[in-house]
């Protein structure tokens, strides 16, 4: 190996706030990311202290999207009072684990209007379509 | 019956063949009449039967493992190049334990795959959420990769796009163990050799039959639709061509003898043991039948005797000489066969015969050995 | 030296030249007796006035000083040629027919009369050519079978079979060469004398296998020699199982040491030379051997061949400890297979503590073999090395799912290749 491990070799303070996020690996129009552990202050390129699961956000050919969760260590940084953000909060928030982030209605929210606004112009302009004929 | 039946149209049509010219349609058709298979789908579970220590010692017994089969020269060990012999000087007793731990070895690698019903599916709803609806047009799906839970127990879950969580079913759960925690062989889809139905029918007919269950045993899971479905064919195949000599001294010699008694069809097997004269796992493929079903007439006699057969040595060869207590033994033992065939065989004029033939042949052998014994004295 | 080359060349028309001299001489004299003079007819020039022996040196020569340098030696080296090969009295440059001479007088019933021939254009040509292969050194081209370890070279080239004795044949023979070497003996009357010493083995590749060793004047007589020797002197070993030794041995001869591995099916021969060809020549096929020591190679030879007469069977070994051999191979799962048992098994306690058990240690004479300690290669402690381990890291899989797509799809593409023609199209354009 390389590259140093991404199952996490940072090291971080005991007291230092902690943080569990996506990390973007992956390369070019493929993103795949990690949920790791790290120090709230630290950026993502700087090693974490551990992955936790990983979240591929491309849909596979059965058109799935594959998160892999380390529960037992997610509930164990949590007792840590480790700090979740938000795409995570989301991510366990559909898995069940959190309860359903307000971000996730809202996005479903604004899809569902959008949809329907689509669905009224396309109507629309075939009834306008229908008129000219 | 549906076997019985099986077998009958499949010598009609092949008269059937040989006046048509239009070969490929009838032989896919034959191939379907010939071999049905069949699933471990009824009511009953074989389960709780197949783990019984009974019935486990009697296949273990009736797979008459060859100790030169069992550890035969394998391509499949892993070794790129063949390594180097080792040798020990050994005394007696530091032989002896070594040959005990080969026989451990020898249980290890004849370990049955087990015979369990077919998985109920898995419809197991959490929770139903429609405010979720329009998030996402792709599933998602929840894999707990918590260190040290086992593939059958782990959490794994899906939140479909109409916002249901629920309980991934067992291809789905297949799949995703296989990612990420993978079986080494094992491959996420299927091998071309079991869906593709012309590869599969080669390599039955190549009678490639050992190296079929091994795969079928490493790729699927024993309750998997699929894998019974693969065995039970190759089984019957098996047992078209009486090849059971090729399963013998292999792991899967005794879910075929179990699967064979437990559809009723372990007759010709009983002709075959017959005619290479085991009468003695004649005796045992009887009792193990009165324990799966049950119906063997005098069935506790046969199951009695099996007692007493187990503890003698395995014979691997037709024997040269007989003792009193050996010549006791097997008369009982044709006894036993002689009732089974009257009350339960399907093909009764056959093993009769072979029977009569056995019955010859043993007259002899007694001849010969006391004659032997008179000769040399009782020393 | 093109110089040379060229004045060399020009040797040929002189004579030629003083020929047509004396044609027309005696062409002019006959008919015409008033243009006879007296005087001298100068023929000498610097051709002729020398030997040719002293012609040559004058070419071939190299100054003493030139000499201590190396020169004229190797390649570049002019050698001396004899300019008379391929010359035949009687043809010339012009093609006439000399009854008598470069003909008979009598062809059949017919007189043949002195006449000229059409020309010969390529004779010149082909005379040059003779005289080019003269002078050039040609090395001898074998084919890869005929080779031996180096080339040409005698060593590991094979010989044949030994000659007959009597009716007795060596069918199924071969030798090989293994050393051809000359020696130079100082001899009162004759000073230093040259001798050819040529070591060889042979045998039929199922167990009949002897060496010998012949000297000679000359090399072909010393390799014949040896040969017949070897055919007299041959061993029978017994091959365990058809393709290699019975158990690891140690071999010493002299200050050279051996150490012979066993091995299993398909490892090959993998020793020095020398050992590879009598192992070929005894039918032994899968071994390896170590040399530490000497590598005198008729040292070698013998210390082999000792080793292989010391071998021990597995029932010998077992009487000898007095103990069960057993065999375990990886491909049949160590299952301890009894090779090997005496008459009478010692216990447990009648074995001496410091009594060695262990069969390699036994059977190598409490002898170990040198295992070197493996060094990385240099690359790998340089800076390129650890940056080329991050640069393709990203790549380390792309070969496995390449493959794995081209057997699913029949090329390079997956299920969003269709899902997204146009990025397709870019790249064919």
């Amino acid at each position: 190996m390389s590259l140093p491990p991404a199952s996490g070799t940072g090291r971080f303070f005991a007291k230092a706030a902690k943080s569990i996020r996506l990390i973007r690996q992956g390369c070019t129009n493929r993103p795949f990311f990690h949920i790791s552990v790290t120090q709230r202050r630290r950026l993502n390129s700087q090693p974490v202290i551990e992955q936790l699961g990983s979240y591929d956000p491309m849909p596979n050919i059965n058109n799935e999207k594959l998160v892999a969760l380390n529960l037992e260590r997610i509930k164990y940084w949590l007792g840590k009072g480790a700090h979740v953000s938000p795409p995570v909060a989301e991510i366990l928030g559909l898995s069940g684990f959190f309860p359903i982030h307000p971000r996730t209605y809202m996005t479903a929210w604004r899809n569902r209007r959008t949809e329907r606004e689509n669905l009224a112009k396309q109507l629309e302009a075939e009834k306008s379509k229908e008129a000219a004929a | 019956m549906t076997l019985l039946f099986s077998k009958i149209a499949q010598n009609n049509i092949k008269t059937v063949i040989t006046r048509n010219n239009d070969l490929q349609i009838l032989t896919i058709s034959y191939r379907k009449l010939s071999i049905v298979p069949s699933l471990y789908d009824g009511k009953e579970d074989p389960a709780p039967k197949f783990f019984s220590s009974n019935v486990q010692v009697l296949l273990k017994r009736l797979t008459r493992p060859d100790f030169n089969k069992v550890f035969r020269k394998r391509t499949n060990s892993g070794l790129a190049v063949l390594r180097t012999p080792k040798y020990k000087f050994l005394t007696n007793e530091e032989l002896e334990a070594e040959i005990l731990k080969a026989n451990k070895k020898a249980d290890v690698l004849l370990q049955m795959p087990p015979v369990v019903k077919v998985h109920q599916p898995v419809d197991d709803v959490l929770s139903k959420d429609p405010a979720l609806v329009g998030y996402d047009s792709a599933k998602y799906l929840f894999t707990d990769i918590t260190f040290g839970i086992a593939n059958e127990r782990r959490l794994i879950v899906e939140r479909d796009p109409d916002g249901t969580l629920r309980h991934c079913g067992h291809d789905v759960r297949k799949r995703l163990n296989q990612t990420y925690f993978p079986i080494p062989g094992r491959k996420i889809k299927e091998p071309m050799m079991f869906t593709n139905e012309d590869r599969f029918n080669s390599l039955l007919d190549r009678q490639e039959y050992e190296f079929l269950l091994d795969r079928a045993c490493l790729q699927y899971e024993p309750d998997e639709a699929s894998y019974q479905r693969i065995t039970s064919i190759t089984y019957q195949h098996i047992d078209m061509n009486k090849s059971y000599d090729l399963l013998r001294s292999t792991r899967h010699f005794g879910p075929m003898t179990f699967y064979l008694t437990w559809h009723q069809s372990m007759d010709s097997l009983m002709l075959e043991l017959l005619q290479s004269g085991a009468v003695r796992e004649g005796v045992l493929l009887a009792a193990l039948r009165q324990a799966l079903l049950g119906d063997v007439a005098n069935g506790d006699n046969a199951q009695a005797l099996a007692q007493q057969i187990l503890p003698t040595p395995i014979q691997l060869a037709k024997p040269e000489r007989l003792t009193e207590e050996d010549i006791q033994l097997d008369n009982k033992c044709v006894e036993c066969i002689e009732e089974y065939i009257v009350s339960n065989s399907a093909m009764k004029s056959q093993q009769e015969l072979a029977l009569q033939g056995f019955r010859e042949h043993y007259q002899q052998l007694i001849e010969l050995s006391r004659g032997l014994k008179k000769a040399h004295g009782n020393a | 030296m093109c110089s040379k080359l060229l004045s060399m060349r020009s040797l040929i028309q002189p004579t030629n030249a003083i020929l047509r001299q004396v044609l027309i001489c005696q062409n002019k004299t006959t008919p015409n007796l008033k243009t006879f003079t007296t005087s001298p007819v100068t023929c000498v020039n610097f051709f002729n006035k020398l030997p040719a022996e002293k012609l040559w040196k004058s070419v071939t020569s190299v100054s003493n000083a030139g000499a201590k340098k190396g020169r004229g030696k190797g390649a570049g080296r002019i050698r001396i040629r004899d300019l008379n090969r391929g010359q035949v009295i009687g043809v010339g440059k012009i093609n006439m027919l000399w009854p008598g001479l470069s003909a008979p007088v009598i062809r059949g019933r017919e007189l043949l009369k002195q006449q000229r021939l059409p020309d010969d254009p390529d004779r010149m040509e082909k005379i040059i050519q003779l005289r080019d292969s003269m002078t050039k050194f040609r090395r001898i081209r074998l084919s890869p079978i005929e080779r031996g370890w180096s080339g040409s070279r005698m060593p590991g080239r094979s010989i044949g079979a030994p000659d007959p004795i009597g009716e007795d044949v060596f069918t199924g023979f071969d030798t090989k060469v293994l050393q051809l070497r000359s020696l130079l003996i100082m001899k009162g009357s004759l000073g230093r004398t040259r001798n050819y010493q040529a070591m060889v083995v042979t045998g039929n590749g199922q167990g009949l296998a002897g060496f010998g060793l012949g000297r000679a004047k000359e090399a072909p007589a010393a390799l014949r020699k040896a040969k017949n020797r070897a055919g007299q002197k041959l061993m029978h070993f017994e091959i365990y199982n058809g393709h290699t030794i019975f158990h690891d041995f140690y071999t010493a001869f002299g200050k050279t040491k051996i150490f012979v591995q066993k091995k299993n099916e398909g490892y090959g021969l993998k020793c020095h030379r020398a050992i590879k060809e009598i192992c070929q020549a005894i039918g032994i096929k899968d071994l390896r051997a170590k040399m530490e020591g000497s590598n005198n190679l008729q040292h070698i030879v013998k210390a082999f061949f000792i080793g292989l007469l010391q071998q021990r069977s597995h029932q010998q070994l077992a009487e000898e400890k007095k103990l069960h051999l057993v065999e375990y191979r990886a491909e049949n799962e160590y299952f301890p297979k009894v090779v090997a048992s005496p008459s009478e098994v010692r216990t447990k306690e009648e074995i001496p503590k410091d009594e060695t058990l262990d069969f390699t240690q036994y059977v190598m004479n409490d002898k170990v073999i040198l295992k070197k300690k493996k060094f990385p290669p240099f690359y790998e402690s340089m800076p390129h090395y650890k940056l080329h381990l991050k640069k393709y890291e990203k790549y380390r899989n792309h070969e496995k799912i390449r493959l794995n797509l081209k057997s699913e799809y029949g090329e390079v593409k997956s299920f969003l290749t269709d899902k997204y023609p146009e990025e397709k199209v870019e790249t064919e354009t």
